[in-house]
């Protein structure tokens, strides 16, 4: 697995009352909206509200209940999805500390008579915020 | 032991360069035409949902581009490693309709992409491989379930789909032998993993006695002792004060490491259409120490085994310090000096390798005795 690569480097923007980091898969393969089962976002500390969250992939943005049922969009190993939420950031160049948590289910690893695996990765990057 | 050696054949899976690839320092091109510049071939394994986008929906020129492609590199595609996403649903799992629905999508790929066999995966039933046998059939690809650790060849759930090979009797239904199953100590490599997250020397030293302990009992005989296991490796974690760590210790030392003997693949080694040389290292004397590359690659060959070893680096999860490419190559030297030494060699040879895989494909189906 590889959660030291979730955060992009260099992607946190802002545009006031919404911040936006590019995340990456911590996993070897492609995986289907319905397998992303949610994030959260930290920026110096400060969660963003759950109900706030927005995941854009493959050009769409998606509520983590819309991804819920949706087996047509899939995150590709290579490309970075934009995890979005309400996290007011202050005014400044100044470094801001990233928290992602992802929790992933892996459709084939089936643990009981109704049940797959789900992981759950974390990833911590320090950066500065760009204005959308 | 057969009359005739086994010839087998060296190859790789892409997924040991896991790493190189989601870092976008190759590409799907660049890492095939390095895979075959730095002679890790001729063989050539991909999983579909890692390297095509849009898998398994393949466009006709994609596929054409790709074949173009292997063939310049100078390689022989073996595997395309396919899922059996059962819980692609989150609150179900897939009904039997549509899990063999989902499979022949992916089994229609693999022979749009020209490799003659799909890996197929553990969640697929003895009904399921019966019905995908017209599939297969119908496609020219051979479906090869993978034996991985916790699994292994005389598990019962192997041998179930063992004797339903037997009774449906298709040349179609085969099996990925994978030396995770037989493991002989917890990888070091591993170890050095943990003792750089701030594990103490007696924390490891106890894992290490644990791991041996059940290698010493052989592989668990069901889910419940399966089960125990991997709570043991927790429970040392927390005793130790590192609890953080043992989920971690439970996945790997029951679910990478597979304690089975090396014999057990005899259960099924007439179906074996493909090896996946699962490994997680090499240490200063370039061996193997934890999988027992030598004696696998001995049996194979003093078996008559002539399909495709494809190296499967396994320790690129953890292993951050070393590159994938010198050890997926010192691997390789392994085997080659193993087959060898048992009498036989490992084909490199592009040419010679098409013909041996598709004369191994070809064999009589095989009956128990």
């Amino acid at each position: 697995m590889i959660p030291d690569r979730i955060i992009e480097q260099g992607t946190l923007t802002t545009n006031g009352s919404r911040s936006a980091v590019e995340v990456r898969i911590p996993w070897y393969r492609a995986l289907p909206g319905s397998c992303i089962a949610g994030a959260k976002l930290s920026i110096d500390g400060i969660p963003a509200a759950p109900e706030t969250l927005r995941w854009e992939m493959n050009g769409t943005e998606f509520t983590f209940d819309e991804l819920r049922t949706n087996t047509d969009e899939w995150w590709f190993p290579l490309d970075s999805a934009v995890l979005s939420g309400e996290v007011p950031l202050a005014a400044g160049d100044g470094e801001h500390t990233v928290d992602v948590d992802l929790t992933l289910y892996i459709p084939y690893i089936v643990i009981s008579d109704n049940e797959v695996l789900h992981i759950e990765e974390h990833d911590t990057k320090t950066m500065k915020a760009v204005n959308a | 032991m057969t009359e005739t050696l086994g010839t087998p054949i060296q190859g790789v899976t892409l997924y040991s360069f896991t790493r190189a690839s989601h870092q976008r320092e190759y590409d799907l091109e660049a890492l095939i035409r390095k895979v075959a510049a730095d002679g890790y071939g001729p063989g050539l394994e991909i999983i579909g949902f890692s390297s095509f986008r849009g898998f398994p929906a393949i466009e006709d020129s994609f596929a054409g581009w790709f074949k173009d492609l292997v063939v310049e590199a100078g390689l022989v595609q073996t595997s395309l490693a396919v899922n059996a996403d059962i819980g692609i649903h989150r609150d179900r799992l897939l009904n039997q309709d549509e899990l063999i629905e989902y499979m022949r999508l992916q089994i229609e790929a693999a022979a749009k992409l020209g490799f003659p066999i799909a890996r197929v995966q553990i969640s697929l039933t003895p009904d399921s491989m019966e019905q995908l046998a017209p599939i297969a059939e119908k496609n020219n690809v051979t479906l090869a379930l993978e034996v991985h650790a916790d699994q292994y060849a005389s598990h019962p759930r192997i041998l179930a789909l063992r004797d339903r090979y037997e009774q449906v009797g298709s040349p179609y239904l085969a099996f990925t032998a994978d030396w995770g199953a037989t493991v002989t100590g917890f990888a070091p490599s591993l170890l050095e993993a943990y003792r750089r997250r701030g594990a103490s020397e007696d924390l490891l030293a106890a894992v290490v006695d644990l791991w041996n302990g059940y290698y010493a009992e052989g592989p668990p005989a069901n889910q419940q002792i399966h089960g125990q296991r991997f709570g043991s490796f927790i429970g040392l974690a927390a005793q130790n004060g590192r609890p953080e760590l043992g989920i971690d210790f439970a996945i790997n030392g029951t679910g990478l490491f597979g304690p089975a003997r090396v014999e057990d693949w005899l259960e099924i080694l007439p179906w074996v259409r493909h090896v996946h040389g699962k490994f997680f290292g090499i240490d200063e004397n370039h061996e193997e120490p934890s999988v027992p590359v030598r004696e696998l690659v001995t049996l194979l060959v003093e078996n008559g085994y002539s399909g495709a070893i494809s190296s499967e680096y396994e320790g690129w999860h953890w292993n951050h310090w070393q590159s994938p490419f010198d050890i997926v190559r010192d691997e390789q030297a392994v085997q080659r000096s193993a087959a060898s030494n048992a009498g036989s060699r490992m084909i490199t040879d592009r040419a010679e390798a098409a013909s041996v895989l598709a004369a191994h494909l070809a064999r009589p189906v095989p009956h128990l005795n």
